[in-house]
């Protein structure tokens, strides 16, 4: 197979574009792809003051150079967890990352916070990955505020965006599926957020990933029985090699027509409260997060 | 002979002869579109001829939580 831009040797075939790129060339396609999902969904701008949450895994590593090559100035937020040795080897990998490329580089300690994941565990019976990912978000998002950033990015893929959307649709959920989306306007103590890798795939970041030599964490977390989505994500990897192009579609789509069909449906939703610890919005009196919090102190 | 390593597991494979990508994955069980497929510092294409010696690593792309 023959690189469509320059005709050398393909390293990379893209069934779903009719088509295969040598590697600079895909180097090329792929910040293309980046810059065109910012600007197709009015992300934000260079004079955004934009913060990337972090995990240490190829999606957000991968968006972080990307952003950084693109010329956008990024803050990188890593939230430490302190799950014994995987917290560590994703802090030190984010670290090592960000001192290479002279990113800077913020560390949210849950331990500090109150909120150290393994007992946050032991507390809660709820699974452990849905408690965790609303910890997460919480404090990415407060961090955000209190710090005055306009925009809060996430390393989210086509790949993410497409299961979710599957399972908010299986279930019919009108409030998820009005929600759902590249973009999150901000509101109140929420600010924007946004997924510049919602054009490309899981594949496409690992490639890119690989071809940058961007050294990331490979281990899933030692608490996660695989992540919540796998079993969705195969089979619509069926669907995509059957038919290529046909998650690129079904989001496209659900963007153009189904999404505003949902928000019509759920505007006179009933309008979130304070949390009456945090401040941050909550639809109950105190929010899930310090809920937790207050567990673990008793 | 041509040594095929699964990065996930450590897991080797090895085969007399392969012709193509697409025949390993094949073997494999595998989408092309789930894993990289690396010799040296080169990725290759479903129709890259493979032969008889040398050594594959297979790196699975689908994020695990
Ligand atoms: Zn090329
Ligand atoms: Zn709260």
């Amino acid at each position: 197979m023959k690189c469509r831009r320059c005709g050398e040797l393909a390293q990379v075939a893209l069934p779903s574009h009719h088509t295969g790129f040598c590697a600079p060339c895909f180097e090329n396609y792929f910040l293309r792809q980046v810059e065109r999902g910012i600007h197709e969904h009015k992300q934000f701008t260079k004079e955004d003051k934009l913060v990337l949450a972090v995990s240490g895994g190829k999606d957000s590593l991968g968006l972080l150079l990307a952003l950084t090559e693109l010329g956008y100035a990024v803050t990188a937020l890593h939230i430490d967890l302190a799950i014994p040795v995987s917290s560590e080897n994703a802090r030190s990998t984010v670290e090592a990352f960000c001192a290479k490329h002279s990113i800077p580089c913020h560390i949210l300690e849950m331990a500090g916070k109150g909120l150290p994941i393994p007992e946050v565990k032991k507390k809660v019976n709820r699974p452990i990955c849905s408690v965790c990912g609303k910890i997460k978000r919480h404090w990415f998002n407060r961090y955000a505020f209190e710090e005055g950033f306009d925009v809060l990015a996430t390393g989210h893929n086509l790949d993410d965006e497409v299961a979710r959307l599957f399972a908010n649709t299986l279930r019919w959920d009108q409030a998820y599926l009005a929600g759902q989306g590249p973009v999150m306007p901000a509101e109140g103590r929420f600010v924007k957020k946004v997924k510049p890798l919602c054009r490309l795939t899981e594949y496409e970041t690992a490639v890119w990933c690989f071809l940058k030599g961007i050294d990331h964490v490979l281990a899933a977390c030692p608490y996660s029985g695989g992540a919540s989505f796998t079993g969705h994500k195969k089979l619509l990897a069926d669907l995509e090699e059957r038919s290529p192009g046909m998650k690129m579609q079904f989001y496209g789509h659900f963007l153009a027509t189904g999404k505003p069909a949902f928000e019509a449906v759920v505007e006179n939703a009933p309008p979130l409260k304070e949390c009456s610890d945090c401040g941050f919005p909550s639809s109950q009196d105190m929010c899930g997060v310090c809920r937790i919090k207050r567990l673990l102190e008793s | 002979m041509v040594t095929i390593v699964m990065e996930s597991t450590g897991e080797r494979h090895e085969f007399r002869k392969l012709n193509t990508v697409i025949q390993l994955l094949n073997k494999l069980k595998l989408k092309s579109s789930e894993v990289l497929v690396i010799r040296g510092r080169e990725l290759l294409t479903p129709d890259r001829e493979i032969g008889t010696q040398g050594e594959i690593r297979i790196r699975h792309v689908v994020s695990r939580g």
